[in-house]
């Protein structure tokens, strides 16, 4: 990270500093960044101030000390329409969201506040709702859909703006585990192929080391470290007074390894990780199957 | 058509036997098509000045406030849901629901309340058959604007007078129910008399209600008193909200 | 409090669904007027019947009408006995009840069947209007036909967040009923305040967070609404005819007295 130049870091945030009016320090000198095209998880457990994080970060919230810039430019010059065609946020509950009666419209809220001809507007609904699997639901009624679905529109209203970074408050939290993988996949793709920033705060941290490019992990309004999955996930003292916790088969192999002794090598991170490091420490007489991996 | 004098036992049993049915009580809302021409335009008429009044209010408000709007579209979708509240009313042995003008009104003022049961109103009858389109501007009336400035009327007069901010909500609450019950009996019967005995259905059509509607028009006090509690104790900044500009 | 919105059948895609929905609302307020005119029982009788029939071609099940048109109905059959007891002098039919003798008059009896019979029509016809056209076509139409967009906002606002409420007011309610929120009268009273109360703190809050994420995308003070597509020729042709129908047939049938 270092020796990268101040315009490279698409989202910059030094010094942030934030206080409620109730008094209750939500942000306290938070050093964030991010580089253009990268994947970045904001890891914390509740109430360590992910929410305030994201709101200043999109100019919802006014920082009280420190400074946000996005490409470079300072936030506080942004006007409203330039800022929203950069960064797009998508809330935690959909239903703060979408506010319109049917799906088509709230897609195309956005667009039409931007002051797009209705025919490109159109035509960003449809690549909007295409690009998150929804083109099927575009002439119901909000309320009719179903929680994940309401999930996916709400990316799709903002994903119609065609930002260049996208902003995810707990964009996974209230999913089923097939929704859950389904919005991380969708948001992979968005940011590997489109090459659409993605920020995402998150307290749950089984599929993060799959997606994440960069962890950074909050706790009481303040940044207690950042890396790559890896270094974050080995830290495991940080991980525990921060609140949370290791992917679940870390937690498994780290206890293999550190109470009972067997010989793993690192910390495998994803399941796919572990099953081939499992593999290398079993006889390969015991393996029945065939296994992929070692075909290879 | 006039009513002779002996009809008035058979009048009183036979509106009160409708609260008997199951299902809801339309007993606040004019359901659609009762009212002949000249009296739906008439409360249409009628209601349309106090809807531009709120309309007015709601611009300059919004253009002062931005997200004023937002409040008000949502302070409407709680309005909208309280009266979709089904009280069980023990008195008439049915259910019926509070109006929620009252309430709404103390807390954004009667000119916006009005604007918020328009709306209201409107998606009830489309999607609820509840009150009625042709219906629309006498219910408006009934409900928004008699509702809505009498309960707030209520409200400000009883903390001129010095009487518990408590108690104060109950009355509008009450006052605001029992209004709308008034003159959703006059604006019935009015209709129903058809022509210039409209005195001769008024009272009737008042007693037949009033099972329902007297221990109802309390329980909306109860409840404007204590949705005004919960508010003031746990978000005592939004109390703030009509004392600045309340239109009254 | 899970109440049965016709908004639910106006998803699907039939015949009605599918029309343009100026047309349906023309032909829904000449329906309605027609109806309001008429006056005799025959013709509002007719138009009940029709939409009856309209929704029933849409398959819309019947136990949802008779739900919504048990109210209505209730109410037209009070109309025939207040009237046939009370107004008139020719009789038609007495008889004794609990020691009072009441006798039918037919004067009243039949305005009591032209106003239950107003009643129903009206109340089909926007029953069936509701069930077969989306709550966000309806709101266009107001808006092209002259309702100021400030309104038609907060129509929207109230149709969308009126569901989300709803839930959240369900919820609340069950979590006070499953602590016995609600096992004596004065407990109920209070319950019922605070439930109201939490319903209305929610909306106020929801306001707040709505409102972040519409200027997250770009919100200034109105929500644009896109223009309506043209109508196609059928639809056009409709929303003449059919009016221009109810207009011939209220000349020929609803006109007379009856």
């Amino acid at each position: 990270m270092t020796g990268v130049r101040d315009g490279e870091w698409a989202v910059k945030a030094e010094g942030v500093s934030f206080v409620y009016p109730e008094g209750t320090k939500a942000l306290d000198g938070v050093d964030f960044r991010v580089r253009k095209g990268e994947f970045v998880a904001v890891l914390a457990s509740n109430g360590s101030g992910k929410s305030t994080l994201i709101k200043v970060l999109t100019g919802l919230l006014q920082a009280k000390k420190g400074t946000v810039r996005i490409s470079g430019r300072d936030i506080r010059e942004y006007s409203s329409k330039a800022l929203y065609q950069e960064i797009g946020v998508v809330f935690q509950d959909p239903d703060d969201q979408l506010f319109c009666a049917s799906v088509e419209e709230d897609v195309a809220f956005g667009p039409r506040n931007l002051g797009l001809p209705e025919a490109e507007v159109r035509n960003r609904v449809s690549t909007a709702l295409e690009a998150v699997g929804a083109i099927g639901l575009r002439n119901r009624a909000v309320h009719h859909l179903s929680f994940g679905e309401k999930k996916r529109v709400a990316v799709a209203g903002v994903l119609a703006m065609e930002p260049s970074a996208l902003i995810l408050d707990e964009a996974t939290a209230g999913l089923d585990p097939a929704g859950e993988a389904l919005m991380m996949r969708l948001l992979h793709r968005l940011n590997r192929e489109r090459g659409i920033m993605v920020i995402l705060a998150t307290h749950s941290v089984d599929l993060l080391p799959l997606f994440a490019d960069r962890i950074c992990v909050l706790q009481r309004g303040k940044v207690l470290k950042e890396g790559t999955a890896e270094a974050i996930f080995c830290d495991h003292e940080m991980i525990e007074r921060a609140g949370l916790r290791l992917p679940y088969i870390s937690g498994l192999l780290h206890d293999l390894k550190q109470y009972d002794g067997v010989p793993i090598e690192g910390l495998p991170l994803t399941v796919g990780d572990a099953r081939k490091r499992l593999l290398e420490l079993i006889p390969e007489a015991l393996i029945v199957g065939k296994c992929l991996w070692r075909d290879k | 058509m006039t009513v002779p004098r002996r009809g008035g036992i058979a009048f009183i049993s036979c509106v009160a036997a409708l609260l008997c049915f199951p299902g809801r009580a339309h007993a606040m809302h004019i359901a659609d098509g009762i009212l002949p021409p000249a009296w739906a335009g008439f409360w249409f008429l009628v209601a349309a000045p106090f809807l531009v009044l709120g309309m007015r209010e709601l611009r300059i408000r919004s253009g002062r406030e931005p997200r004023f709007k937002a409040l008000v579209g949502l302070v409407g979708a709680a309005v909208f849901v309280l009266s979709c509240m089904p009280i069980p009313v023990p008195t008439a042995g049915s259910c019926s629901h509070p109006c929620g003008t009252g309430l709404a009104a103390i807390l954004i003022g009667p000119g916006i309340t009005v604007v918020v049961a328009s709306a209201a109103l409107l998606l009830q009858a489309l999607f609820l058959a509840h009150g009625g389109l042709t219906t629309l501007g006498a219910n408006l009336v009934s409900m928004g604007v008699v509702g809505a400035y009498l309960g707030s009327g209520a409200f400000l007069v009883a903390r001129k007078v010095r009487i518990p901010w408590l108690l104060a909500a109950f009355l509008a609450g009450v006052v605001s129910d029992w209004g709308t019950y008034a003159t959703t009996s006059f604006e019935l019967s009015a209709a129903l008399a058809g022509d210039g005995s409209m005195g001769s259905l008024f009272l009737p059509i008042l007693a037949a209600f009033a099972p329902t509607q007297v221990p109802l028009g309390i329980f909306e006090g109860f409840l404007a008193a204590g949705a005004y509690r919960l508010i003031r104790t746990r978000r005592p900044e939004l109390m703030d909200l009509p004392q600045e500009e309340g239109a009254v | 409090m899970t109440e049965l919105f016709s908004d639910i059948f106006a998803g699907r895609n039939d015949v009605l669904t599918r029309m343009d929905a100026r047309a349906k609302v023309a032909c829904a307020i000449s329906a309605l007027l027609a109806v309001l005119f008429s006056r005799n029982a025959l013709f509002p009788a007719g138009v009940f019947a029709a939409c009856l029939s309209g929704m029933f071609l849409v398959r819309i099940p019947a136990k949802w009408i008779s739900f919504r048109i048990a109210g209505p109905a209730a109410f037209a059959l009070v109309l025939v006995l207040l009237f046939g007891f009370t107004v008139g002098v020719t009789p038609m039919a007495s008889g004794s009840f609990a020691g009072i003798r009441l006798t039918l008059m037919e004067e009243g009896v039949r305005r009591g069947l032209l106003l239950g019979a107003r009643v129903l029509g009206a109340t089909s016809v926007v029953l069936l209007l509701g069930a077969v056209t989306p709550a966000h076509r309806i709101f266009h139409v107001l808006l092209r036909a002259g309702i100021p967009a400030e309104w038609v906002e907060i129509a929207m606002l109230v149709y969308r967040y009126a569901f989300v409420l709803l839930e959240h007011a369900a919820e609340v309610s069950a979590a006070q009923r499953v602590r016995l929120g609600y096992s004596h009268p004065a407990k109920s009273m209070s319950s019922i305040g605070t439930l109201g109360g939490t319903v209305i703190l929610r909306s106020i809050d929801q306001a707040v967070r709505t409102h972040e994420a519409m200027t997250a995308r770009g919100y200034t003070g109105s929500i644009p609404f896109g223009p309506m597509a043209s109508m196609g020729r059928r639809d056009r042709w409709v929303a003449i005819s059919v009016p221009l129908l109810f207009l011939t047939a209220w000349l020929l049938v609803g006109r007379g007295q009856g």
